[in-house]
C-alpha cells in the first residue's frame, strides 16, 4: 500500500480495525417515514423530556 | 509539544466518511463547512487523508498535497501533523467497502479544550467517552413507548 514514507513503521493511534458504523438511513426503515422518526429523536433530546425512571 | 500546551490540548477524534462507488457528489460544500469549523476555532485539523479501496481490496492513501483542485483546503496543508501511521490506514480501511473512496480527518476539539483542561486541573481523569448513535436514541424512545403501551 503506497503511503508517504513518514507514515511507515510508526506506531499507530487508531489501535484496532474500525467497524463500519450503522447507516442511519438504513436503520430507520422500515416503519414510519425517516422524517417521522427524526422527529421522534428530536423530541427525545428536547430539554425537559425526562425519561429516567430509576 | 511543551508540557503546557499538552495540558491545554483538547480531545482528539477521528472521522472517516465513505463515498460508495459512483455516489460521490462533491460540490465544495464539505470543504467549505470544514474550513468554517477551523476558521471559527471549533476544531484544528491534525491530519487528513483520502483513502481509496479498489474492487480487489487494494488500498491507496492520498495526501492532501497530492490531490488536485482542493481549492481552499490547501490552507490546511501547512498545519497537518501526519499523525496517522501506515497501520492506522489499514485499520481505518477495514470499514470501507471495495470500490469506495473515503475521507479521514483527525481533529482536535478546540471548543472542548478549556473544559478538559479545567477538569484535569481539578484532578479529574477521563474514564470513558463515546458517541451515542441516533439509532440507539430511537430504540430507547421506541422501548419507552412500548412500555407505556403495555402499562396502559
Amino acid at each position: 500500500m503506497p503511503v508517504r514514507a513518514a507514515r511507515v513503521g510508526r506506531r499507530g493511534v487508531i489501535g484496532a480495525p474500525v467497524a463500519k458504523a450503522a447507516v442511519v438511513a438504513k436503520a430507520v426503515t422500515p416503519g414510519p417515514s425517516p422524517v417521522a422518526k427524526a422527529a421522534v429523536v428530536t423530541a427525545a433530546v428536547t430539554p425537559g423530556r425526562g425519561r429516567r425512571r430509576f | 509539544m511543551t508540557e503546557t500546551s499538552l495540558d491545554e490540548l483538547g480531545p482528539v477524534d477521528f472521522v472517516i466518511v465513505e463515498f460508495p462507488a459512483g455516489e460521490s457528489n462533491f460540490t465544495g460544500e464539505m470543504a467549505s463547512e470544514l474550513l468554517s469549523l477551523v476558521d471559527t476555532g471549533t476544531i484544528r485539523i491534525i491530519d487528513l487523508l483520502v483513502l481509496t479501496k479498489d474492487a480487489d481490496g487494494a488500498l491507496d492513501a492520498i495526501e492532501l498535497s497530492d490531490l488536485e483542485d482542493v481549492g481552499e483546503l490547501v490552507r490546511l496543508e501547512a498545519d497537518l501533523a501526519e499523525m496517522l501511521a501506515e497501520e492506522d490506514v489499514v485499520h481505518l480501511a477495514e470499514a470501507m467497502d471495495p470500490g469506495s473512496t473515503a475521507g479521514v480527518i483527525i481533529y482536535e476539539n478546540l471548543w472542548a479544550a478549556p473544559f478538559a483542561s479545567a477538569a484535569r486541573r481539578a484532578g479529574g481523569q477521563l474514564i470513558a467517552n463515546g458517541r451515542i448513535p441516533i439509532q440507539a436514541i430511537l430504540a430507547a424512545v421506541e422501548a419507552d413507548e412500548a412500555l407505556e403501551t403495555v402499562g396502559g
